[in-house]
């Protein structure tokens, strides 16, 4: 029992996050988690799982240089805090002790 | 062109931007145009935009959208906080001027409401009839031999006439309410029950009348209830009374012991609620009511009210108009026969008006009515509820800007910090609205204590309107009002201080402003002083009317009521009475000289023998007994009393000072007169003269009477002599229960009924008391206040005088020689007008005390006594304070 409870959506967006380096903001999350889970991701819940993890201190924050693209408007890239790496890196750990108890047998190898 | 085209839309993004968190908004803008721009060239213009509208959409939820009230852009809810936090400071930091703004305030307040709820009720009269607005109750204006006038009674035919030649008319319908024909008070007992009970609410009304009413009925059908003869209807709770837990439909009632033709109740009512101006329980059908021989045809009798309902939209004006032909075709013959006047001379001297039924209860001053409402003293009261509201927010104001000084330097400061003025106004205002509010809800709490004692005090049955609608939206509107018109100078006047002047501290001294104060204070002052001046006069006019010589003796008179159902047996009744001890006298008579229930009036045309071209004088014509005059303790000026009277065939009469001057004769005894009335004229020896006697309101004059010897038994009066009246009512009631066992012994004394005619002037007189003492109330608090900030502000130059050699005498000269002042001249200004105000008052009243110097001595007095008494606590204070004190800490 962890006291770091993450839901999936939320690990799905840090670990897309932790892909995309340097490179994560709003849009490039969404295309990213659109294209490697073929699942469709709305804006909205995106943005909002975004702020509550940085409330939360797994994620932090800072705005890029203003370019002629999207009407003159920053971009805010997101970027996983150490918090946040070990938060997630519990979560895998949990995951794969799970995996690793599995019976041989079950998926039949 | 297809830039244009191309840009994404404006509307979400505006809705986007107005929502969103102002840390978020740069960037999921950005975010936002980005997947526009990318969807516009993958997908085309149609689906990029619909996005947009959807994923703005997607993005209003919690955690994007700003949270209220911490954004600046929208409102000034910081800056609202921080200007009452400062309200509430100042409250706290000057407490006793602000308990004086807020006391003074919540007086006003409650006075006010307690006022308004009275005026309300009053103006509230008949209007809960249905299609009130075209019930019309027919008055008769009337200008005869110098008398005019409005009479309520009309004739008989009128109502049934009016509605077979008007087609406008919907229905008509006749009251009779006249002790007179036996009714407005009877004893009514249960058939079979031995003992009946008095009841003073008993009225003749058509069947078609009680239809324009339509009272709600609880038992019985509103349409045929009065059809039958001897049929009648009694109210819900008379219902109660005497049939408690039984249908009252169908039951019978004895009226005054006439066992013999009881009345058949056909239909039980809702009681006439408190604001109307019927108040019947019982009324009697006046089908096949004939009280004599062709009386409900002939038109020479008044002694009908006559309402009408009109049709839907009916031209009021006109119909009223139409009238003058009822009034040429029946009336004219008979009234220029009865006056001795030319037919078409009547048309000028007599018509018919329509009064509208909601007016009947307060503007209502004609001939035979009774005592309704006035609409003078509602426009009195209301003008005492707006004057005393404005004392209490004159304090306000003088308060406030007496204290300037104290916020110059925040206005200074916030003006600096880059305040406009309009905020600084903002910020006061919303600083006496606060006020406003806590003084108001005083008020109200205040008001809700006192309303059983107002009731008392008005004689009415207010109920605090807790759950009214107009109430709880009226309270919010107040109170902003209040707050404004108390705010609104202050506010204006502290937001003008310039900054450099107010930080150095040199404004708030201005003579302008002091002038206005004392203008203020005398106008406070003012309104005090008119107020008692008219509670004084009105207590003297009062007691001049009680105590006055009245022209009889009304003083241990017993008057023995309902004595009319002995029959017969009324005169051994009296001769038993006047064999009991302590009875001087006793007469059977029930034309008394009061006014009220079961007192018969009547008016009836007299003029001197074969000379009615004369002219005619309409006077009462009293019927009495032998004893009645020594009975009354009335003077005999000439001739005799009829006990000593020689016998001849003639009808003898007394007449009163009044009647023998409008006939115009000198010497009445031994003349002769005749009197008109139903029967034709009859001839009248004149044998005595008293002295003239009040028998209406001193409102109205004398009129002639003419006493002849007749039967009137309703009222039994006796004078007695003892000092022990309880054991002589004992007596007498150990008397009448041998003559009427089924009928409880009623009495009253005639000084107690003599009272109570002059009920509402008493009552008025209490309010005016009560209001005066309010209103100086509040403004010897803002005196108070004002003297503190006085005595305060010049504490310093006061203790250097006293160094320099001031005595404690000089030293309070000139702290209360200036308000003194104020209320001399206060005086100047409130003697004329309450004088003038009270000699209008006095104008109603044919006999009135004269405005002596005195009133207004004492008025004036008296308030400047209560003014130095509030001022010296504070001028004392100051006068004997070591000077050490004030002017150590410099």
């Amino acid at each position: 029992m962890s006291k770091h409870h993450l839901g999936e959506f939320e690990e799905i967006v840090m670990l897309t996050v932790a892909i995309l380096h340097d490179e994560a903001y709003g849009v490039a999350i969404i295309d990213e988690m659109e294209q490697r889970l073929n699942r469709k991701v709305s804006i909205g819940a995106l943005q909002t799982v975004l702020r509550r993890l940085e409330k939360k201190g797994y994620l932090s924050s800072k705005l890029g240089e203003a370019t002629k693209a999207r009407g003159g408007k920053r971009k805010r890239f997101f970027m996983l805090t150490s918090y946040g790496k070990k938060v997630l890196a519990e979560v895998k750990e949990q995951r794969l002790g799970l995996w690793n108890a599995i019976p041989k047998f079950v998926f039949g190898e | 062109m297809k830039n244009d085209t191309n840009t994404p839309p404006k509307l979400p993004l505006r809705f986007f931007r107005w929502y969103c968190h102002p840390d978020y908004r740069e960037d999921l803008e950005g975010d936002l145009l980005e997947r526009f721009e990318h969807r516009l060239k993958a997908k085309g213009l149609g689906t990029a935009k619909w996005s947009l509208y959807k994923e703005v959409m997607q993005l209003f939820r919690p955690g994007i959208i700003r949270s209220l009230g911490a954004d600046q852009t929208l409102n000034h809810y910081g800056m609202l906080k921080n200007y009452f936090k400062m309200a509430w400071r100042n409250l706290l930091r000057y407490k006793m001027y602000s308990a004086i703004k807020v006391s003074s305030l919540s007086i006003g307040v409650a006075a006010c409401l307690l006022i308004t709820l009275y005026v309300k009720h009053e103006l509230s009269y008949d209007q809960h009839f249905p299609d009130h607005d075209r019930i019309f109750r027919v008055l008769f204006e009337y200008n005869y031999q110098g008398e005019s006038g409005f009479d309520v009674a009309s004739q008989a035919p009128l109502a049934r006439t009016l509605k077979e030649h008007f087609p406008e008319v919907e229905q008509a319908g006749r009251l009779n309410p006249y002790a007179f024909f036996g009714v407005g008070g009877n004893e009514i007992r249960r058939t079979g029950s031995p003992r009946g009970m008095h009841q003073k609410h008993t009225a003749y009304l058509d069947q078609e009348l009680l239809e324009v009413f339509q009272p709600r009925m609880v038992e019985g059908d509103l349409h045929t209830a009065l059809v039958e003869p001897r049929t009648m209807v009694i109210s819900k709770s008379k219902a109660d009374l005497y049939f408690p837990g039984e249908n009252a439909l169908g039951k019978t009632l004895v009226l005054d012991n006439k066992d013999k033709a009881p009345y058949v109740i056909g239909g039980v009512m809702e009681d006439f609620p408190a604001n109307s101006h019927l108040d019947y329980d019982f009324l009697l059908t006046l089908a096949e009511k004939e009280f004599w021989t062709d009386e409900q045809t002939e038109w020479v009798n008044t002694n009908y009210l006559t309402y009408l309902k009109l049709k839907p939209n009916s031209n009021v004006q006109a119909f009223e108009d139409k009238l003058s032909t009822i009034l040429q075709q029946y009336c004219a013959p008979v009234l220029a026969q009865e006056l001795e006047l030319e037919v078409a001379a009547i048309k000028d001297n007599f018509k018919f008006h329509l009064q509208p039924i909601r007016d009947v209860h307060l503007k209502s001053t004609h001939t035979g009515e009774a005592g309704g409402g006035d609409i003078k003293v509602v426009g009195l009261f209301a003008a005492i509820a707006i004057f005393i509201l404005c004392l209490a927010c004159i304090n306000f104001v003088n308060l406030s800007t007496a204290k300037s000084a104290n916020r110059a330097k925040e206005v200074g400061l916030r003006k600096t910090m880059g305040s406009f003025r309009i905020h600084l106004i903002i910020q006061f205002l919303s600083e006496s609205i606060l006020l406003s509010v806590v003084a108001s809800l005083i008020g109200v709490l205040l008001a809700w204590w006192f309303l059983p004692y107002f009731n008392l005090l008005a004689a009415k049955a207010l109920l605090f309107p807790w759950d009214s609608p107009w109430f709880i939206l009226s309270i919010p509107l107040f109170i902003l009002g209040v707050g404004f018109v108390s705010g609104m100078y202050p506010a204006l006047y502290l937001s003008a201080f310039q900054p450099i002047q107010a930080l150095k501290g040199t404004s708030g001294r201005g003579a302008k402003n002091v002038t206005l104060r004392n203008g203020l204070v005398v106008f406070q002052f003012g309104v005090s002083i008119v107020l008692i001046i008219s509670t004084i006069v009105i207590h003297q006019q009062t007691g001049f009317i009680l105590n006055s010589k009245v022209g009889f003796e009304k003083d241990q008179v017993i008057l023995i009521q309902g004595t009319h159902t002995l029959g017969d047996q009324v005169q051994p009744f009296k001769n038993e009475l006047l064999g009991l001890p302590g009875v001087q006298n006793a007469s059977v008579g029930d034309y008394l000289p009061i006014t009220g229930n079961e007192v018969k009036r009547n008016g009836v045309g007299f003029w001197k023998e074969a000379k009615k071209d004369e002219g005619m004088v309409i006077g009462q014509l009293w019927q009495i007994d032998e004893d009645y005059v020594e009975t009354m303790g009335m003077k005999i000026l000439k001739g005799q009393d009829f006990a000593d009277r020689e016998n001849n065939n003639l009808e003898k009469a007394i007449i009163n000072e009044t009647l023998a001057q409008k006939l115009g004769l000198d010497h009445p005894i031994g003349q002769r007169m005749e009197k008109g009335g139903g029967d034709g004229g009859n001839t009248l020896e004149i044998v005595g003269m008293v002295e003239d006697f009040n028998f209406q309101s001193f409102k109205e004059g004398i009129k002639g009477v003419c006493m002849i010897i007749g039967n009137s038994p309703y009222m039994v009066s006796v004078k007695a002599n003892t000092a022990d009246m309880p054991q002589l009512i004992r007596s007498i009631e150990t008397t009448w229960n041998k003559f009427s066992p089924k009928q409880s012994l009623r009495y009253e004394f005639l000084d107690d009924r003599f009272e109570m005619m002059y009920g509402d002037v008493q009552r008025m007189k209490r309010v005016f008391f009560t209001f005066a003492v309010f209103a100086i109330i509040v403004a010897c608090l803002g005196l108070f206040a004002l003297s503190a900030f006085i005595a305060e502000q010049r504490n310093k130059e006061m203790s250097i005088r006293k160094v320099l050699g001031a005595s404690v005498s000089n030293i309070f000269r000139l702290l209360t020689f200036n308000f003194i002042k104020l209320i001399l001249f206060s005086m100047l200004v409130a003697v004329p007008v309450g004088g003038y105000l009270m000699q209008k008052w006095l104008e109603d009243y044919v006999y009135k005390i004269d405005l002596a110097w005195w009133f207004f001595g004492v008025a004036g007095v008296m308030v400047m006594a209560i003014a130095l008494i509030t001022i010296s606590t504070q001028a004392l204070k100051v006068s004997f304070a070591n000077p050490v004190d004030s002017l150590k800490n410099e």
